[in-house]
C-alpha cells in the first residue's frame, strides 16, 4: 500500500491543480447541456417519421444521447495534449527524474481531475439535463451498478489511449493533427454520436473487434437494459480485458519511444 | 583516486539525428517525402570517474554536450554507446530505483508544480521519495536556515522570482538527502546575492552530508568558489579534467603588475619596461600596467628591477582571469593533453 501513496498524491495534485481553473467548469456545464439540447432536437425531428429505429424508440434515444454526454464529462481527459506540451517544452525531463512510473503518474493525475469533474461538471450537468429532458431511469439497480463499473472502465480506456497518443509526441514532436483525428474517431466509433446498432452490419462486425465501443456504447447499453445482467457482465469482462491489454501496450510503446527521446531546449 | 568511485563513465557517446531541411517552397514539398539527415555526436566517447564527496565543475561553451551528459547521467536520455555506472546503478536501465538516490536541478526548469503552493509540492515530493515526517521537518528547518525560503512556501511557484524559485528547487532536490546532486546551470540568470546564497548552501550541503556535486555552469566564479576539480568539454570531448589550480598553473600565461608611481618624476624611469617581452600601458597619469608572459619573465626579478628603477606608492600583481584562460581554450588556442 505504501508504494501507492505517491500516486494518490498525484491524484490530489491533479485535483488541486484544477481548482485554479474552476471557472472553466461553469462554462463546461453549459457546453455539455447545449450538446444534449442539439441532439434532442435532431432526434425528435428524426423520430417524427417513425416510432422506432433498430430497436430504439425516441425516449430511449434521448436517454442514450443525454447519458452518453453526461458520462463523457467524467471519463474525458486531455493527457495526450498535456504530454505533447511537456515534450515540446522539454518538461518531460522533470517527470523522468522522479522515481515513479510515468504512465501511472499521468493516469493518477487524470483520475484526480476526473474526480473533480464528477463533482463540478458531471453531476451538475446531470441535474440540468435531467430537469430539462425526459430521461429514462436505469433499467434496474443491478444494471445501474454495472453501468458505473463500465463508466470507470471508460475512464481507463480513454486514459490508456490518450497516453499512447501523447507518447507519440516523443518521436513526432507535433501531434496536434493526431489528437484531432483521434477525437473524431473516438466520437464516432465509441458510439457517443449514434449507437453502434445504427452502423451497417459489416462495419459493426469490424468495430466489435476494436476497443472503442467499450468507451460509450457498452455502458450505455447496460444503462438502457439492452443487455441482460449475464450479457452485461460478459461485455464488462471484455471491456476490462481491453483495459489491461491497452495499458500494457501503452507501457511497451512508452518504453520504446523513451529510447529515442531528445529533450528540447537546454 | 579510490578503488570505488561513485560515478564511473566509460566511452560514453550520444548521437542525435539532425534533419537537413531543404530551403524554399519546392524544398519544403520535397521535405515531406524525402528526409535527409546526418548524425551529430553531442557526446563523443567521454570517460571519467568521480569520488564520493567531490564537487566537480563541468564547463564548456553552448552546445558542447554538457546538458546531454547530465541528462544521460540522470537517466533521462539513453546513451548511444558506452557505460555509466553510478552508485551501483545503470541509470537508464534502473531509472526508478536510481533516481531515488540522486537530486537534480535544471536551472532552466523547475520540478515544482507550477500552479500549486511550494509547500504542496514539497509534501508531494515527501510522499514520492518516502521521507519520514520527522526527517522532512528537520530538513525543511535546516534548508530554511540557509536558504530563507519560509516566507514564500505558501506562494504558487509561478509567482516566485527566479532567485526564490531556484532556492525552492534546490531544497526540493535535496529533500530525500541523496548522496549525489546534479546541477545544470544552477546560477543562470541570478543576481549576485542569490548566487552567493546558492553557493553557500551547496558548500554547506557538501560539508554536512558529504553530498557529491556535479554542476555545469557558464559562471566561472561558481567553479572558483565551489569546485576543486574542473572538467572542460567541447564538441563532445573532454579537453581537460583536473584540479582548477593545475589548470591555472599550466595555462595562465599572462601576468600583470600595476604600479602606482610616487610622483611624475618617476615616469621616465618606468618607460624602460616596455622592452624584452614586456608591454607597458598607462592607466592614468601615475598608474602604469606592465604585462608579461610569466613563462618567459620571472615575476620576482621583474619586481626587483621595478623597485630599483622607480619609487612606487603601490604595487599590485594580478593573474590573468580564469575567464581569459577558458576563452582561449574554447577558441582552440590553448591545447593540452587530457589528464586523468
Amino acid at each position: 500500500m505504501e508504494a501507492l501513496a505517491p500516486y494518490a498524491e498525484f491524484g490530489r495534485v491533479g485535483f488541486v491543480n484544477i481548482l485554479a481553473f474552476r471557472l472553466r467548469y461553469f462554462t463546461g456545464i453549459i457546453t455539455y447541456s447545449l450538446n444534449v439540447t442539439v441532439y434532442y432536437f435532431v432526434w425528435s425531428a428524426v423520430y417524427r417519421s417513425g416510432q422506432s429505429f433498430v430497436g430504439y424508440n425516441l425516449s430511449q434515444m434521448i436517454t442514450y444521447v443525454s447519458v452518453g454526454w453526461i458520462i463523457r464529462s467524467f471519463y474525458w481527459n486531455t493527457i495526450d495534449q498535456e504530454m505533447a506540451y511537456e515534450v515540446i517544452e522539454g518538461k518531460i525531463a522533470m517527470d523522468l527524474i522522479k522515481p515513479v512510473s510515468v504512465q501511472w503518474m499521468w493516469l493518477c493525475r487524470a483520475m484526480g481531475e476526473s474526480a473533480f469533474r464528477l463533482g463540478l461538471l458531471t453531476l451538475p450537468t446531470a441535474l440540468v439535463v435531467g430537469f430539462a429532458f425526459p430521461i429514462q431511469r436505469p433499467a434496474s439497480r443491478e444494471h445501474f451498478l454495472l453501468f458505473l463499473v463500465g463508466v470507470l472502465g471508460s475512464f481507463f480506456l480513454m486514459g490508456a489511449i490518450n497516453f499512447m497518443i501523447g507518447t507519440c509526441a516523443v518521436p513526432l514532436k507535433s501531434i496536434l493533427a493526431l489528437i484531432r483525428a483521434k477525437q473524431w474517431l473516438i466520437e464516432l466509433l465509441s458510439g457517443l454520436l449514434i449507437p453502434m446498432a445504427f452502423f451497417p452490419e459489416k462495419i459493426q462486425r469490424v468495430v466489435a473487434w476494436l476497443p472503442f465501443e467499450h468507451i460509450a456504447y457498452t455502458p450505455l447499453q447496460i444503462y438502457l437494459g439492452k443487455l441482460d445482467v449475464a450479457h452485461a457482465l460478459r461485455a464488462l469482462a471484455i471491456q476490462w480485458c481491453w483495459i489491461v491489454a491497452l495499458l500494457i501496450l501503452a507501457h511497451v510503446w512508452w518504453s520504446r519511444c523513451l529510447r529515442s527521446m531528445t529533450i528540447q531546449g537546454g | 583516486m579510490s578503488a570505488d568511485p561513485l560515478i564511473h563513465v566509460k566511452d560514453l557517446s550520444k548521437h542525435f539525428r539532425a534533419f537537413d531541411r531543404r530551403e524554399g517552397i519546392w524544398g519544403s514539398i520535397q521535405n515531406l517525402f524525402v528526409r535527409d539527415y546526418h548524425t551529430v555526436a553531442a557526446v563523443d566517447r567521454i570517460g571519467f570517474t568521480i569520488d564520493r564527496g567531490e564537487m566537480v565543475g563541468y564547463i564548456g561553451p553552448n552546445g558542447a554536450g554538457k546538458s546531454t551528459t547530465i541528462k544521460m547521467l540522470t537517466g533521462i536520455l539513453v546513451p548511444t554507446s558506452g557505460e555509466i555506472l553510478i552508485n551501483g546503478f545503470v541509470p537508464f536501465r534502473q531509472r526508478r530505483q536510481y533516481v531515488k538516490t540522486i537530486g537534480v536541478v535544471f536551472g532552466q526548469r523547475t520540478q515544482l508544480w507550477w500552479d500549486i503552493a511550494v509547500i504542496e509540492s514539497f509534501k508531494l515530493l515527501r510522499r514520492i521519495y518516502d521521507v519520514s515526517q520527522r526527517d522532512f521537518d528537520e530538513r525543511m528547518e535546516r534548508f530554511n536556515e540557509i536558504l530563507g525560503i519560509r516566507d514564500y512556501l505558501r506562494t504558487p511557484v509561478r509567482k516566485l522570482s527566479l532567485g526564490e524559485r531556484m532556492r525552492c528547487d534546490l531544497a526540493a532536490a535535496l529533500l530525500h538527502n541523496p548522496p549525489l546532486l546534479f546541477l545544470d546551470e544552477p546560477t543562470i540568470g541570478l543576481d549576485v546575492v542569490a548566487k552567493e546564497h546558492i553557493r553557500h548552501f551547496l558548500r554547506a550541503v557538501n560539508r554536512e552530508f558529504r553530498t557529491t556535486v556535479l554542476l555545469t555552469t557558464h559562471d566561472l566564479d561558481d567553479i572558483e568558489e565551489l569546485c576543486h576539480r574542473l572538467m572542460i568539454i567541447d564538441h563532445g570531448r573532454v579537453l581537460y579534467d583536473g584540479p582548477l589550480d593545475q589548470l591555472k598553473e599550466r595555462l595562465l600565461r599572462t601576468k600583470q603588475i600595476k604600479c602606482v608611481l610616487k610622483d611624475r618624476a618617476q615616469v621616465a624611469g618606468i618607460s624602460v619596461f616596455s622592452r624584452d617581452g614586456l608591454v607597458l600601458d598607462q592607466v592614468d597619469p601615475l598608474t602604469y600596467r606592465i604585462r608579461f608572459d610569466r613563462t618567459k619573465v620571472a615575476t620576482t626579478d621583474l619586481i626587483r628591477k621595478i623597485l630599483a628603477a622607480v619609487e612606487v606608492r603601490d604595487l599590485l600583481i594580478e593573474d590573468e582571469s580564469i575567464e581569459e584562460v577558458v576563452k582561449r581554450i574554447y577558441a582552440g588556442e590553448a591545447t593540452f593533453e587530457v589528464s586523468l
